[in-house]
This record gives structure tokens, C-alpha cells and sequence, in this order.
């Protein structure tokens, strides 16, 4: 398999072997997802695991970005989607009517394709959060926050000098790395990324890449890619997604090296998709 | 020859080229060499060759004419004494050209033996159904025959001319087809020339009417100090009888500019933020069946006359605000049926449709990608709306409010019906006040000659209007302009 370095390769070994059963954080059950008269997900059941990355991928179109907005009810936003089957966050059905949305999409974060920092100062962009929360009870908090945020997104020795510059005003994968800290600042327990990389160069991804794998020790991590290269390098697991449906999912190892399935070893071998 | 006649043989001499220089480029067309351009920009080519210097001569040719005949039967006409009769030359040059176009209708035989007084020639023109004026004048005819026969002259001369130059034109754009002949790309300049040439006119208009103005409010200041205009306090404008002295009147701006920039003032406090709610409930969270019914309704409000908003103050909202005025202080009407409050509140109406079009337009091109990033770090959609959507939109939603601003000081029909006529400074918005667009109305109204300063007036308060609504909507389409930089 050279879609996966030796580096990795090594790696992977390496947390198979550290590896504890970790327990499930999300579980999505018999998931369908319609748009209209459009049907995009097909009964897809997928469990995700605390603190690990997990990476779903498959060909344009196949219904993975569509599962990832399911997980924090960002399709609700989307004019005629209709949801069925069963979706948990901690065993709690998160389209239960007595949930609240709000808080909800404040446990599930979310950083998209294409960075979107808003037109305000650095500060202002990660300060965003918290102060909608509430979760700084005072100016000194709240920098205390926005610090700490940046810093785990490896963004804050590049702009702690221009922290009231506008965010519009970073290189674009500053930007992503803005909106991940923007998304960390208000301590969600899953971040939800949708292609974060896709708009980047590879410098820029790399730095991203490497910012995930260190998140993973604080938060669970669903990934939507295009990138094998990608999939293999951050992720622990892999569900691979064909045309609404859930091929397979398993470790990333074992994905890369030996799928079960046919389907899945055409595509991260590159024949369709 | 008439000029319509030559026009429309000039196109047809146009339309036959369009086929000779189409035919002519498809029997070029040998297969070894591929043409240029295709065949019927070749047959275009030619068409506007030929038509097009044609036609041009034609437009100045006539200008041209009518101001030769013009000023030829003025030389012919008798020198201006004391006595005579008719008032103005231009009058009289207008009775002259009636009866010339009034000499065309006779047959032959009559033109032969014409009579000489104008007391003869009028029952039987009228006869014809050209109706003369009663004074006119005997040495009059023979300068009317001398007009017909000058225009048929020019007429004759400029229609070989233009016919000369159509066939000329068409003789060149015939030559010019050949294989590798750029038809195409000519026809794309003659294109872009007309192009320019529409948008050349809207702005040429412009100048013509900041110059008109301009020469009118300068005739003004001769009689009336631009200090005591612009800084005056008092507006008194006395109709004085003609000849009269010493009553000049005074022509203070500030009561009206305090009153226009008042009334404006109320309809803005009323319109945006109704205006900008409904904006915000259309483009954020009304369906797509709701916007679709409810966005074209709103607009129909932009569609009706102001004069009918005019009405609706004067018959309905006035006396409404006066009776509910009365009744809460129990007998006395302490809100004026004409009233700054009136005219602001209907015209507050008229503008909603301009706000919230306008802000609707401006809210909706925020990317939807910074909604999903707030919405996606658990914000609710009001909190969304307020501290990332609007903010976005603010410099938008500015120019628009300056945009509508500007509308609502030039404004005429609403306040001419429900703000009144009195030029007072108050601050009691259930007084009456009024506006600059409504003392123009007022100054113009009659039958008035524009020598007085008392007509005069209107057109430095035009002037003025003018620059005040250039200056704002300027400045908003600058903001808005800064705004698109923004995302686009």
C-alpha cells in the first residue's frame, strides 16, 4: 500500500497497540436523509468513537458531508431536508423536540469547506463564541479564552501582534485555522470538519493536518475528505461512503491495507470516483 | 422630395446592400480560404455603410435647415419699431412658419393666385383646416412663399446628398468584401459607437439641465443676494404687480430646507425600521412560498403614483391624526389636518418598499457561508443576525437609507398635499411646515413669466435640491461601492 508512508504506517501500528476501547461518542442509526423528493442517505449506521479522528470518505455526491451536517442538525438550516432514523450524543437522541438546537451545535462545532472567518478582528472572531455562551465572566477571562484557543490551533504566535486586525485579512489557511480555534473556543466535545483543506495549499494543509492529529487528545474529530493521502494520515478510523450508503468502516489501517469490501479498495486505489 | 422619402430610400438602398454584400461574400466563399466573418455580417457591414453616414447627414441637414429658414425670413421681416404691432419676433416668426406650412396645403391653382392680405388668406386656409391667429399680418405672405421655396431647396439639395452618399456608402462596403475582410469585428465597433452614443445623451442631458437651471438661478441672484437667500430666515415672496417697486419680498431658504430636511426626518424614523424588519423577516426567515407572495406585494407599494399617496394623507390620514388628536384632548384638535406628521407618516409608507428592497438585497448577498459559522458555533438565528449578518451589511444597508433619504427630500406630490404651505421654523411635528418642493410647485403655478425674481426663486431652490440629493445619493453609492469590494 504506498498511499501510506512508513511514518504513518508506523504509527498506526503504534495506536493499534496503545489503542484502549474507546467509547462511543456519537452513534448514528438507520440515518436517512432526504432533500425535497431527493433521497441522500440510505439507512446509515455509523458509530463514532471518543477522542479519535474519524474520516469519511468516498466519491462526490455519495452522502458523506450530508451524515457529517446530520451530527450537528446543520441540515435543519436547509430548506425541505427531512431526517429519519436515530442520531445520539452521549446515548441522547439529539432529534429528540426537547433538545435545544443551540446548544447542541455548542457541544457538536463545526469548521466548513471554505474558511469563513466573519468581517471582525481576530479577537473578535474566536471571542464570538464565549461571549454568545456566556463562558467569560470578565474581559480578563475572555482574553484567557481567546488565547488558549489560538494557541491550540498553532495560530497564535503568527497573529498574537495584530490580534485586532480583521481575520479577513489572514493567508487562507491562517484563516481555517482561525475558524478551528474560533470553533475550539467554545470547548465543544466534537468538532465536525467538513473538507477543511480543500480550499488550502499544501503548506497550509499540512499545518492543518498536524493541528487534527493534536486535537484528537481533547476532542473527537469527524473528518469528510477527498484526499486518501489525507484519511490516512489523520485518521484512526475510516467509514467509507458510496452513493447514500455506508460500504464499510474500520480502522484506517485496515482500510488502507486490506478492505473488505471491493468498492472501497477501487476507490482509495483510485479506479472510480 | 420630402425627408421621410429620402430616409426611406436610404434604407432601402441599405437593405438591398445587406443582400448584394451577402451574396457577394458567399460567392467568395471558394472553400480553400475560410471567410473571415460570416456571410450576413459582410450583407450588415455593408447595410450600416451605406445607411448610416446617410441617415447622420440627414439629422444634421435637417437642424441645419431649419435654423437657414429661420433666419432668413427674420432678415426679410421689417425692422422692430415702436408700433408694431405683434409682440415678440419669435411670435412672429412662429406666425410666419404657420402660414407657410398652411401655404402647402393649397392646390396649384390657388398657390397662383394667392391673395395679398392676410384678411383674404385666412378664411380660406381655415377652409383647409389650418387655423391661423387673428393679427396676423399682410407683409407676412410674400415672406411665407419665400420660406417654402428656401425649404423645398434645402430639402431637394440635402435629399441628393444623402442619396449620393448611401450609394456611396454601399459602393464602398460592396469593395471592401473579400475573403479575409474583417466585417465582423466592424460591425462590433459600429456597435459599441451606438452604445456609447445612448449613454452619451442620458449624460449629456444631465449637463443641459444643471446648465438650464444654473443660467436661471444666476439671472435670480442679480435681484436677490445669495446671503440673504441661503441664510435668510424669512420666506416672504410678494407677488408684486407688475412694475411695482420696492416690494421685493424675501426669499429665506431655511424654513423650507428646515422643513423638507423635518419631513424627510419623520418618514425616515417611520420607514426604516419597518422597512429594514420586513428586509430582515424576507431574507432570513420568511419561506420561499411566503417570500414569493409576500416580496411582490410590497413591491406593488413602490409602483403607486406618489400623487395617490398624496390623496390618501390629504382625504384619510390627516383628518384621522386631527380627529384622534381632538378626541385625546378632549375637543381641541391639536394635531393639524396638514402637518409635518402627516406628510412624514404617508411618506414613510411610500418608502418602506424602497428599504426593505434595497436592505433585502444587500442582507441576502452576506455569504450564507458566515450564517452556517455562526449558526454552526450555536448561535440563535437573531443572534446571528444581529452580530454577524447585519454588521456585514451595515455599510450596505447605510448607502441604502442614504439612497431612500435623498428620495424623501425630493419628494413633491405628498408634501404639496399633506405638509401645508407655510413657511414657518417649528419644532412641533402637528404644525404645519413646508418644503422646497413645494414652493417650486408654488412659484411655477399660474400664468407667470420667468423675468420675476418671485419665478426666478424656483430655480436656485431647484438648484439647490439638486446638489443636496447629488451630494447623498454620491456618498451612498460610494459606501455601497466600498461595500461590494468586500465580497466580491
Amino acid at each position: 500500500m504506498n498511499l501510506m508512508t512508513e511514518r504513518n504506517l508506523e504509527k498506526a501500528v503504534n495506536d493499534k497497540m496503545n489503542a484502549q476501547p474507546n467509547a462511543i461518542k456519537m452513534q448514528g442509526k438507520e440515518v436517512t436523509v432526504h432533500y425535497g423528493d431527493k433521497q441522500a442517505l440510505f439507512g446509515v449506521s455509523l458509530d463514532v468513537p471518543e477522542k479519535m479522528v474519524t474520516a469519511l470518505i468516498g466519491p462526490s455526491g455519495c452522502g458523506k458531508s450530508t451524515f457529517l451536517r446530520s451530527l450537528n442538525r446543520m441540515n435543519d438550516t436547509i430548506e425541505g431536508c427531512k431526517i429519519g432514523g436515530k442520531i445520539t450524543l452521549d446515548d441522547e437522541d439529539i432529534y429528540n423536540p426537547k433538545i435545544d438546537v443551540v446548544e447542541l451545535r455548542a457541544r457538536v462545532g463545526m469548521v466548513f469547506q471554505k474558511p469563513n472567518p466573519f468581517p471582525k478582528s481576530i479577537f473578535e472572531n474566536v471571542a464570538y463564541g464565549p461571549r454568545i455562551h456566556g463562558l467569560a465572566k470578565n474581559r480578563q477571562q475572555l482574553d484567557e479564552i481567546v488565547e488558549k484557543s489560538l494557541r491550540r490551533a498553532s495560530l497564535f504566535d503568527e497573529v498574537k501582534d495584530r490580534l485586532h486586525e480583521a481575520g479577513t485579512g489572514l493567508s487562507g489557511g491562517q484563516q481555517q485555522r482561525l475558524c478551528i480555534a474560533r470553533a475550539i473556543a467554545v470547548s465543544p466535545e466534537v468538532i465536525l470538519m467538513d473538507e477543511p483543506c480543500s480550499a488550502l495549499d499544501p503548506i497550509a494543509t499540512a499545518k492543518v493536518e498536524e493541528l487534527i492529529d493534536e486535537l484528537r487528545q481533547n476532542y473527537t474529530i469527524v473528518i469528510v475528505t477527498h484526499s486518501m493521502q489525507q484519511a490516512a494520515r489523520v485518521s484512526q478510523r475510516t467509514a467509507m461512503f458510496h452513493l447514500g450508503n455506508l460500504v464499510e468502516v474500520g480502522d484506517t489501517e485496515m482500510m488502507f491495507t486490506n478492505p473488505t469490501e471491493k468498492r472501497t479498495q477501487d476507490y482509495i486505489t483510485g479506479r472510480f470516483g | 422630395m420630402s425627408t421621410s422619402l429620402v430616409f426611406l430610400i436610404v434604407v432601402a438602398i441599405g437593405v438591398v446592400g445587406y443582400f448584394l454584400g451577402r451574396q457577394r461574400a458567399l460567392s467568395k466563399d471558394s472553400g480553400s480560404v475560410k471567410l473571415h466573418s460570416l456571410p450576413h455580417y459582410h450583407g450588415w457591414w455593408v447595410f450600416l455603410a451605406s445607411a448610416l453616414p446617410a441617415i447622420l447627414f440627414l439629422a444634421v441637414w435637417a437642424a441645419a435647415t431649419s435654423l437657414y429658414l429661420e433666419r432668413t425670413a427674420i432678415s426679410e421681416l421689417p425692422a422692430r419699431t415702436a408700433d408694431t404691432v405683434i409682440a415678440s419676433q419669435s411670435l412672429e416668426l412662429g406666425m410666419v412658419s404657420g402660414i407657410a406650412r398652411g401655404l402647402n396645403k393649397l392646390s396649384s391653382e390657388e398657390k397662383a393666385n394667392l391673395p395679398q392680405t392676410f384678411a383674404e388668406l385666412r378664411p380660406l386656409l381655415s377652409a383647409k383646416g389650418v387655423a391661423l391667429a387673428q393679427d396676423g399680418q399682410d407683409y407676412m405672405i410674400p415672406i411665407a412663399v419665400e420660406w417654402n421655396k428656401n425649404s423645398v431647396r434645402a430639402n431637394t439639395i440635402g435629399g441628393v446628398i444623402a442619396l449620393a452618399l448611401a450609394v456611396a456608402g454601399a459602393i464602398f462596403g460592396l469593395s471592401g468584401v473579400h475573403v479575409r475582410a474583417r466585417a465582423r469585428n466592424n460591425v462590433e465597433r459600429i456597435i459599441l459607437g451606438a452604445l456609447l452614443a445612448a449613454s452619451t445623451i442620458a449624460i449629456l442631458t444631465t449637463v443641459g439641465i444643471i446648465l438650464s437651471m444654473l443660467f436661471q438661478t444666476m439671472t435670480f441672484f442679480q435681484s436677490v443676494s445669495p446671503a440673504g437667500f441661503f441664510f435668510g430666515t424669512v420666506w416672504d415672496p410678494r407677488f408684486a404687480a407688475a412694475g411695482a417697486e420696492g416690494s421685493q419680498g424675501q426669499f429665506g431658504l431655511i424654513p423650507l430646507l428646515g422643513g423638507t430636511i423635518y419631513i424627510a426626518f419623520v418618514a425616515m424614523l417611520f420607514a426604516v425600521p419597518v422597512g429594514l424588519f420586513s428586509a430582515i423577516y424576507m431574507a432570513e426567515y420568511a419561506s420561499p412560498r411566503v417570500r414569493s407572495v409576500v416580496k411582490p406585494l410590497l413591491e406593488v407599494l413602490a409602483g403607486i403614483p406618489t400623487i395617490v399617496y398624496g390623496f390618501f394623507a390629504l382625504v384619510t390620514v390627516g383628518p384621522f391624526l386631527r380627529d384622534l388628536s381632538a378626541a385625546l384632548s378632549g375637543g381641541y384638535a391639536f394635531i393639524q389636518a396638514q402637518s409635518v406628521l402627516t406628510a412624514g407618516i404617508v411618506m414613510g409608507v411610500m418608502l418602506i418598499p424602497f428599504v426593505s428592497s434595497l436592505s433585502d438585497d444587500i442582507i441576502t448577498a452576506v455569504p450564507g457561508s458566515l450564517r452556517d459559522g455562526s449558526l454552526g458555533l450555536g448561535s440563535t438565528r437573531s443572534e446571528t443576525i444581529r452580530r454577524v449578518v447585519l454588521p456585514a451589511a451595515l455599510p450596505g444597508i447605510v448607502g441604502a437609507l442614504l439612497l431612500t433619504a435623498s428620495r424623501a427630500i425630493g419628494e413633491t406630490m405628498i408634501v404639496v398635499l399633506a405638509a401645508g404651505v407655510a413657511a414657518n421654523i417649528n419644532i412641533n411635528p402637528f404644525d404645519a411646515m413646508t418644503t422646497i418642493t413645494v414652493k417650486i410647485v408654488n412659484q411655477l403655478t399660474g400664468d407667470l413669466e420667468f423675468n420675476s425674481p418671485q419665478t426666478l426663486v424656483a430655480f436656485a431652490l431647484g438648484l439647490t435640491l439638486f446638489f443636496i440629493t447629488l451630494a447623498m445619493n454620491i456618498f451612498a453609492l460610494y459606501i455601497v461601492r466600498k461595500y461590494r469590494e468586500q465580497y466580491e
